[in-house]
C-alpha cells in the first residue's frame, strides 16, 4: 500500500527526490538519481588506466597504491568517504602478507588516520619507522596525527625529520601549522609568507594547503582580514573543497555573518559538513526552514551512528550544543570526542559545551592542554577565561589548586 | 635520492590535512526484513544499495556522463540483482530461505539515492525463530561496508550490523518482550489477590489481632478474654511485616513448586485447605492459640495458598523460557497486593484499637463472621455444593 502512495506522491509532486521517506518509482525514465563520478573528470577517466596497470600487474605492489592513493585523492577532494574503503580494498592482499609492503602500510596508515582511527594509525607508521626510520612520509603523517591528538611536541620532531629533504616547503608549512596553534602564529605567518613564492611552483593541492594554513594562522591572529583573504585564494585554488568549505564557513559563522556562510555552502547540501554549516547559518537568520532542516541533520547523525562511525563527534556535540540545546549530551559528546583529538576546534567544543552545562571543571583538560600549547586564538582564550572565572565563582577555596 | 623523497612526499599531500572533512558517511546497504502475514513460510524483504555504490562496482551510468537515470537503473536491473542477491543469505533451522527479486524501485538517503530491490524469502516451513543472516556485499570492493538489518516480527524489531569481521548474525525474531511480561505478571499477581476474598479475609484474619495484646486467654470461645491495646505503632507494624513475609516466603516455595510441575494436588483440596486455613486464623482471633508467633501460622498455611497461586497461572500455558520471568513477577505483584490492603488497614487499625467497638465489633463479631463465610466456602468447595447467595465472596 505505502508503495502506491508512494507512486501517487510523485506522480502529484515533482521534483520526487526531494526528502522521500519511503521507496518510489520514478514517472520519468530521464530523471537523474544520483551523480556520480563523470569520465569528463580527469581523476576519473586516470582511474581507468591505473586499474588496468593494477590487474596487469598483480604482483606489483606500486600499481596497487598507485591505484588505491589515486582514490583516496578523489575522495579527499569530493569528499566522498567511499574511496577510503575502496582504497583499502586495493591494497588489502598485501597488508595480509607479512611483512606487509611498506608503501601498502604507508597508504593504510593513511587511511586510518582518515577515518580519525588515530591509535591505530600511529601503530601503524611507528612500525614503518622501525623499518625505515627516514621514510619522510610516514613521519609527515605520524606529525598529522600527533597535532590532531594534541601531542605538538612529537609533531614538531616529526616535521623536524623531514628537513632532511632538501625542499623545505613540506617541512616549512609542517611547522608552520605547529607554530600556528603553540602561541608562535606570528613566526607563523612570517614563515609561510616566505614559502608561498616557492608553493607557487607546486601543484593547485600545496598552494591550496599553504594558503588553508595562513587562514588559520590570521584566525588565530586575530586578523580576519587576512584570514579572509586567505580562505578565498584556498578556495580559488580548489573550488569546492570540503575541508576548506567547513572551515571557511565556521570563521563566516564567527564573523556574524551567516548569510554569507549560507550562500557559501548552500549548493553542497549533500555534503554532511557543508548542509551542518547551512543549518547553522539558518538557525542565525530566523530562516523558518530551520526547524526542518535541523530535523534533516539529526537524521544524518543517526544514520552514522547506526553504522558505528564516531568520527564526527566534535561535530555532533555543536550540532547538539547549539541546535538542538541539549547542553549534557553535547558535553558527553565532546568529552568523548576530546578522548580522540584535541585540536583547537576540539579545545573550543569542549569548552563551550562546558560552560553551556554549568560543569566547568569538565573543560579542565582543555585548560591544561592551552597552558601547555600556548595557543592564541582569541575564541579559546575567551572561552577559557570564561571557564576560570566560573570555577573560581564555584569554588573560590581551591582557587590554582588542581581538580582530581 | 633526497629530491626523490621530496617528491614522494608532495604526491601524497592527503596526509597532510589535519582532520579530513567527510562529506557524508561511507557505503551502507540497508536490508529490512517483515514477516508475511498471510504466509508464514514467507519474509518479505527490502534491500537498499547505494546507486554510488553499484556504479562503482558494476557501472551503472552507461553513457558515463556523471549522472545516473532511471532509465540507466531500470536497464541495470538484473545485473544489479544477479550482482547483489548472492550477497544476502537468509536461513534458519538448518534451511535456506531462498531469495528471490520481485520489484525495482529507488529510495533516498541521507547521503543519495537507493536502487531498492523488494524480494521475498520463502522457507521449507515456518520462518524460523532463530533468523540467521549471512552479508557479504561489496566485501571485495569496499572492507568499510556495512549492511543495516532490520527484522521487523512480531511487533518487535530486532537489527544487526554486518560487515567483514562479523559477516553472520542470528536474530531471535520470535523474543517477547521480557519486561513488559514481567509487568504484566505483576498486574496478574495483584489483581489475585485484590479479586481472592479467601485470600484477603486470611491477611484480614492475622491482621485484626496486631494492634492488640492479649492479656488473658479467654476460656470459652464466647468469653472474649483480656485484650489490651499495644502502646506503639511500629513494634505492631513489624510484627504484622513478619506475618506478611512468612505468607510470601512460604507461597512462594509451593507456587514455584507446583508451577514448575513438582506439586500437583487436586483443586477441591487446595481450596477446601485455603477455607480451613481461614476459619483457623480467625478462630485463633477468637480463641487464640497462637498468640506470639502470629508469623508462623502465616507461614505454615502459606504452603497451601500458594498451590491454590499456581492455580491462577496453569491456565496461561507459559513458554519454559517465560517461566522465570512470570513467576517472579506473579510474586512481586501478590506482594504488591497484600501490602496495599494491609498497610491502610493496620494504620486505620491502629487509630481505632482502643475503642471497644474495635475489640468487640472488629474483632470478635468480625472473626466470627469471616468464620462463617469461610465455613461455608469449605462446605461448598469440600462437598462441591452451590450455596445460594454465596456467590458474591467465592473467589474468581
Amino acid at each position: 500500500m505505502h508503495r502506491l502512495l508512494a507512486l501517487a506522491g510523485c506522480l502529484v509532486a515533482l521534483p520526487c527526490l526531494a526528502n522521500q521517506d519511503f521507496p518510489f518509482v520514478p514517472s520519468r525514465d530521464d530523471m537523474v538519481l544520483q551523480t556520480v563520478p563523470s569520465i569528463t573528470d580527469a581523476r576519473v577517466r586516470a582511474f581507468a588506466a591505473l586499474r588496468n596497470d593494477w590487474s596487469r600487474h598483480p604482483q606489483d605492489v606500486l600499481d596497487a597504491v598507485k591505484l588505491s592513493e589515486a582514490y583516496l585523492d578523489y575522495g579527499r577532494d569530493t569528499g566522498d568517504a567511499r574511496y577510503l574503503g575502496r582504497a583499502e580494498a586495493v591494497i588489502a592482499p598485501w597488508l595480509a602478507r607479512l611483512p606487509p609492503p611498506i608503501p601498502a602500510v604507508l597508504v593504510h596508515a593513511t587511511i586510518l588516520q582518515s577515518r580519525h582511527d588515530f591509535t591505530e594509525a600511529r601503530l601503524q607508521l611507528r612500525g614503518i619507522l622501525a623499518r625505515d626510520p627516514d621514510n619522510a612520509q610516514a613521519w609527515l603523517t605520524l606529525a598529522t596525527v600527533e597535532q590532531v591528538q594534541g601531542d605538538v611536541g612529537p609533531a614538531r620532531q616529526a616535521c623536524a625529520r623531514l628537513l632532511d629533504s632538501s625542499d623545505p616547503l613540506i617541512p616549512g608549512g609542517c611547522l608552520a601549522s605547529l607554530d600556528a596553534v603553540t602561541g608562535h602564529a606570528i613566526n607563523a605567518a612570517h614563515l609561510l609568507a616566505v614559502l608561498w613564492p616557492q608553493a607557487k611552483a607546486e601543484n593547485v593541492a600545496v598552494q591550496s594547503w599553504i594558503q588553508g594554513i595562513q587562514a588559520d594562522t590570521a584566525d588565530y591572529l586575530g586578523d580576519a582580514a587576512g584570514a579572509e583573504r586567505h580562505f578565498r585564494t584556498a578556495l580559488q585554488l580548489t573550488p569546492g573543497d570540503n575541508f576548506l568549505l567547513a572551515e571557511y564557513g565556521d570563521f563566516l559563522l564567527d564573523q556574524k555573518r551567516p548569510q554569507a556562510a549560507l550562500e557559501l555552502v548552500r549548493d553542497y547540501s549533500q555534503s554532511d559538513t557543508s548542509f551542518l554549516r547551512q543549518v547553522y547559518a539558518e538557525a542565525a537568520l530566523g530562516a523558518p526552514q530551520t526547524a526542518a532542516d535541523t530535523a534533516e541533520m539529526a537524521r544524518r547523525f543517526a544514520a552514522l551512528e547506526v553504522r558505528g562511525t564516531y568520527a564526527y563527534r566534535r561535530e555532533e556535540a555543536g550540532f547538539v550544543l547549539f541546535l538542538e540545546h541539549d547542553p549534557q549530551r553535547a558535553l558527553q559528546l565532546a568529552e568523548q570526542n576530546w578522548t580522540v583529538q584535541r585540536a583547537p576546534q576540539d579545545m573550543r567544543v569542549l569548552l563551550q559545551a562546558a560552560l553551556a552545562a554549568g560543569k566547568p571543571q569538565a573543560a579542565e583538560p582543555v585548560l591544561e592542554q592551552l597552558a601547555s600549547t600556548h595557543l592564541q586564538w582569541p575564541i579559546v582564550v575567551n572561552l577559557a577565561d570564561k571557564v576560570h572565572a566560573q570555577l573560581a565563582k564555584q569554588s573560590p577555596a581551591s582557587l590554582g589548586q588542581k581538580h582530581p | 635520492m633526497r629530491r626523490a623523497r621530496a617528491l614522494l612526499v608532495l604526491a601524497s599531500l592527503v596526509a597532510l590535512l589535519p582532520v579530513t572533512a567527510w562529506a557524508h558517511k561511507e557505503s551502507d546497504a540497508y536490508v529490512d526484513l517483515r514477516l508475511d502475514p498471510a504466509n508464514p513460510n514467507r519474509l518479505l524483504g527490502q534491500f537498499d544499495i547505494a546507486l554510488r555504490d553499484l556504479d562503482f562496482a558494476i557501472g551503472v551510468d552507461s553513457n558515463h556522463d556523471g549522472a545516473i537515470t532511471w532509465g540507466e537503473v531500470k536497464a541495470h536491473r538484473e545485473a544489479i540483482e544477479r550482482y547483489v542477491l548472492p550477497g544476502l543469505t537468509i536461513q534458519g533451522d538448518g534451511l535456506t530461505c531462498p531469495i528471490t527479486p520481485q520489484g525495482q524501485m529507488i529510495d533516498e538517503h541521507s547521503d543519495g539515492a537507493y536502487d531498492v530491490i523488494l524480494f521475498q524469502a520463502l522457507c521449507d516451513k515456518e520462518v524460523p525463530d532463530k533468523l540467521t543472516i549471512v552479508y557479504h556485499l561489496f566485501q571485495q570492493v569496499d572492507p568499510y561496508h556495512r549492511g543495516i538489518i532490520n527484522v521487523y516480527a512480531r511487533g518487535q524489531t530486532s537489527g544487526a550490523v554486518l560487515g567483514p569481521q562479523n559477516p553472520s548474525t542470528t536474530l531471535d525474531i520470535n523474543r517477547p518482550d521480557r519486561w513488559r511480561q514481567f509487568k504484566s505478571f505483576v498486574i496478574d499477581g495483584i489483581w489475585h489477590i485484590w479479586t481472592g476474598p479467601d485470600h484477603l479475609l486470611f491477611i484480614l484474619s492475622l491482621l485484626l489481632p496486631s494492634v492488640l495484646i492479649c492479656r488473658r486467654r479467654p476460656r470459652t470461645p464466647f468469653d472474649g478474654g483480656d485484650w489490651q491495646p499495644v502502646e506503639r505503632f511500629w513494634p505492631a507494624a513489624l510484627e504484622l511485616v513478619k506475618v506478611i513475609s512468612g505468607f510470601t516466603v512460604s507461597h512462594s516455595v509451593t507456587l514455584s513448586l507446583s508451577v514448575l510441575g513438582f506439586i500437583d494436588l487436586p483443586s477441591r483440596l487446595v481450596e477446601s485447605g485455603i477455607a480451613l486455613s481461614v476459619i483457623v486464623a480467625a478462630f485463633n482471633n477468637i480463641y487464640p492459640i497462637v498468640t506470639r508467633r502470629a508469623w508462623l501460622v502465616a507461614f505454615a498455611f502459606g504452603f497451601i495458598h500458594g498451590l491454590g497461586f499456581a492455580s491462577a497461572l496453569a491456565g496461561l500455558r507459559l513458554p519454559a523460557a517465560a517461566m522465570a520471568v512470570s513467576l517472579g513477577g506473579f510474586n512481586v505483584g501478590v506482594e504488591i497486593g497484600q501490602e496495599s490492603v494491609v498497610m491502610p488497614l493496620i494504620m486505620l487499625a491502629f487509630a481505632v484499637r482502643q475503642t471497644a467497638f474495635y475489640r468487640i465489633g472488629v474483632l470478635r463479631v468480625g472473626s466470627w463472621l469471616i468464620v462463617l463465610v469461610a465455613a461455608l466456602w469449605l462446605i461448598q468447595r469440600a462437598f462441591d455444593l452451590l450455596i445460594p447467595g454465596l456467590g458474591f465472596l467465592t473467589p474468581s
